[in-house]
């Protein structure tokens, strides 16, 4: 009846954009400044072939190595930078890593709130007795919706996938959620062609973002200001929330992982709520902001370094495009 | 809050290191410190000192201290 | 109130037709009538120009929530959208209608990718995010402009496939009126149906030559392909074990169905499909004579039609099926509440 998570595999791409490597392409470019404001030194970018179903792939293999790929009856794949509108990269997933055709596979869109949505699907489908051991995957290549010359973007966002294996177990391991929609201000991150709404126009002309930056329509647009704006609004409630929802306080919680923003943006909402700085993750000097990825690779990140232990609580919360954001608290 | 402390918590927010002082008429497109991420220390800002939250396109009609100032509230503000 | 039922149904078709009479037009040596007779198809319905399937989803979502009383209507915790023709790559769509709806803040949402099978797989979540205590009403919306997909001059899939939304309220109730699923996924055959053109692996290319593919068709790699022999051989396969795997999990029998909607692809493949499996006609539903096939909406369609017509009545139990696209498939059987 109880779902935990029990394992975790990460894929980053191989090709990596340092600081320096910004600094020579954009003048006035500070990289020590950047590193010590935006907490990101290098960020991982995927090759000119390499879709997010391919980063996906290789994160799967990665926590599917001692695993027996028959105990996986679902995949959730959750993605921004999907392969094709039709079909589904799930399906795709389940044929390239052999797992059985009586697997249930799906993709879910969702940004930075990507990975508590997926953990709240997986213990759902355990709940109602749809699957046994779920495997969700958030991977996006958000370079890939970057325009070269937006340099404020192209410093914070990198590729990155990671896969998480969730399953059944005696205890509770996934407790309640707090999750919420704001679909007003759906156009503050956004890519505005490529859908149906407005096709990829190769001829989209440039437009400046008013801080030396370029992008087109085809592109990442996000009005950073107005996101900050919403987290600070919208991530100290869904936290109180979510801890009324388990009957807990932040004392009672060992740690706290955020979607990794950037680090100005996640530092700020620590210090706003109130959390001990020794209680909190804030790592994103090598992969930058992954989306819906960060959360995973910072709970891998803690559990292998022996930051979190065994039977320690974790709260988590993602938070962003949509808007769209959500916490749970999970038991290692 | 006094105008002089304002400054002050100006060139500490943005971590000015360009110019000595920034006084009402700085630009502060002018200087090499704002960029996208300066906008967020100053939303923060904002939100700390004033408990105040200024729409994000807002920040784009933004040039001297004084243009922030007004966009703040002039009532917030004493000399 | 840990079961899951189906509360309600509600359908919004776009204002645009396309009949036989204008296909017959377009097409040389077809007659309405043939087609009609070959498809059970007469006539479907098309997106406008501007008409999106985050709008259609708006309009069949509001016209439930409209219906209910008030208490109900603020009662919907989560809404799950289903579609293959997204308004954006990002944000999900999912947003965008919980602020058009008027939903609280505190409405979860989600888009998620899946065609014909996206429905089954829809209730499957909303069972599951009731049962573990997630949400206690879910707006499952599927809602599909495929011809958007569709290349003016491919007459075969033009003539299948119209555009439509159906939003179907998912609610917590004392009994369980959604059973058990069985699930599938077979990516194998993802080349089979497909759109190669306009996600990452390919961008959407306005320059992209045109091709005759199959005989009589023309398309271009942003237009949908469909391998339509291969796609009938997979569902040959696929749709009588799902169906094995969903009575046997469930401990029951298709002869004990009281009536079975199949997703509805199409006339020829459905009728197959029904001798294959030995279903009496008459619990057998097969209409898409004004609607074509609408992909992940074809069975709430056919199941509020079904209620509406009293083909199933409170008490029944219906085996619902949806295969296709990825390949993907699910089944589940639903009780009707008395």
């Amino acid at each position: 009846m109880n779902a935990v998570i029990q394992k975790i595999g990460v894929y980053l791409p191989e090709t990596v954009l340092t600081n320096d490597a910004l600094a020579r392409e954009f003048e006035d470019w500070n990289s020590e400044k950047v590193e010590k404001r935006a907490g990101i030194r290098e960020r991982h970018v995927a090759g000119e072939n390499e879709t997010a179903l391919d980063l996906a792939e290789k994160a799967c293999r990665d926590v599917l190595r001692d695993e027996d790929p028959e105990s996986v009856d679902f995949v959730i794949l959750c993605t921004q930078s999907p392969e094709y509108y039709l079909p589904t990269g799930a399906c795709i997933l389940q044929d390239r890593l052999g797992l059985s055709v009586r697997t249930g596979a799906l993709d879910i869109s969702l940004g930075c709130s990507g990975f508590v949505y997926g953990l709240a699907l997986a213990k759902s489908f355990m709940a109602s007795d749809t699957a046994d051991r779920v495997l969700l995957v958030t991977s996006d290549v958000m370079t890939r919706h970057l325009h070269p010359r937006d340099r404020a973007n192209r410093t914070i966002f990198g590729d990155g996938a990671a896969a998480t294996l969730v399953g059944r177990s005696d205890r509770e391991g996934i407790l309640n959620f707090s999750l919420g929609t704001d679909g007003s201000g759906f156009r503050n991150l956004i890519v505005p062609n490529g859908g149906m709404r407005h096709r990829y126009d190769p001829d989209a002309p440039d437009i400046a973002d008013g801080f030396g930056g370029t992008r087109t329509d085809n592109h990442l647009y996000m009005n950073g200001p107005e996101i900050f704006n919403f987290t600070i609004d919208a991530v100290p409630k869904t936290v109180a929330d979510v801890l009324e929802k388990n009957e807990m306080t932040l004392e009672d919680v060992d740690y706290v992982i955020f979607h990794q923003a950037n680090k100005y943006m996640v530092e700020y909402l620590r210090k706003k709520i109130g959390i001990p700085h020794e209680k909190f993750y804030l790592n994103m000097l090598y992969t930058g902001n992954t989306v819906s990825a960060t959360i995973p690779i910072g709970l891998n990140d803690v559990m292998k370094q022996g930051i979190v232990k065994p039977g320690d609580t974790v709260l988590v919360s993602g938070f962003g495009v949509g808007y769209s954001w959500g916490a749970t608290i999970i038991k290692i | 809050m006094k105008k002089t402390e304002f400054y002050d918590l100006l060139m500490d927010t943005l971590e000015i290191e360009s110019v000595d002082a920034v006084d009402e008429s700085t630009d502060l497109t002018d200087l090499e410190e704002y960029d996208s991420l300066a906008v967020l220390s100053l939303i923060a800002m904002i939100d700390e000192h004033f408990s105040k939250r200024i729409p994000g396109t807002d920040f784009q009609k933004i040039t001297t201290v004084q243009s922030l100032m007004d966009m703040i509230g002039a009532g917030s503000f004493e000399s | 109130m840990n079961g899951a039922c189906i509360r309600k149904i509600e359908v919004c078709l776009p204002r645009k037709v396309l009949d036989n009479v204008e296909l017959e037009s377009i097409y040389e040596g077809w007659s309405a009538e043939k087609i009609e007779k070959k498809t059970g198809i007469r006539s479907r319905h098309v997106a406008g120009a501007h008409e999106t399937a985050v709008d259609l989803a708006y309009g069949a979502a509001k016209r439930l929530l409209d219906s209910l009383e008030s208490r109900e209507r603020n009662s919907v915790d989560f809404l799950l959208l289903c579609t293959q023709s997204p308004d954006y790559y990002l944000p999900p769509g999912s947003c965008m209608l919980q602020d058009r709806l008027g939903l609280p803040h505190s409405t979860g949402a989600l888009d998620y990718n899946l065609g014909c099978s996206g429905f089954i797989y829809g209730l499957a979540m909303a069972r599951g995010l009731i049962r573990s205590g997630t949400a206690s009403s879910v707006l499952l919306i599927t809602s599909e402009t495929y011809t958007r997909h569709i290349h003016a001059m491919d007459r075969s899939n033009r003539t299948i496939f119209g555009d439509a939304a159906a939003a179907t309220l998912v609610c917590a109730s004392e009994s369980d009126c959604i059973l058990e699923f069985a699930l599938g996924t077979d990516g194998s055959g993802y080349q089979n149906l497909i759109v190669p053109a306009g996600g990452l692996r390919k961008r959407y290319n306005p320059m992209a030559g045109t091709a005759e593919d199959p005989p009589g068709s023309l398309r271009t790699e942003n237009d949908l392909y469909m391998n339509g022999p291969e796609v009938f051989n997979f569902t040959i396969e696929a749709v009588p074990e799902v169906i094995r795997q969903c009575m046997e999990k469930n401990r029951s029998a298709l002869d004990q169905m009281d009536y079975v909607i199949f997703h509805q692809a199409n006339k020829y493949m459905l009728n197959h499909l029904r001798k294959k499996m030995d279903i009496p006609e008459e619990k057998y539903y097969m209409h898409m004579l004004d609607v074509g096939n609408t992909v992940s909406a074809t069975i709430p369609i056919a199941l509020k039609d079904s209620l509406e017509r009293g083909l199933v009545r409170p008490g029944n139990q219906v085996l619902l099926v949806g295969f296709g696209v990825g390949y993907s498939w699910g089944a589940t059987v639903v009780k009707i509440k008395d």
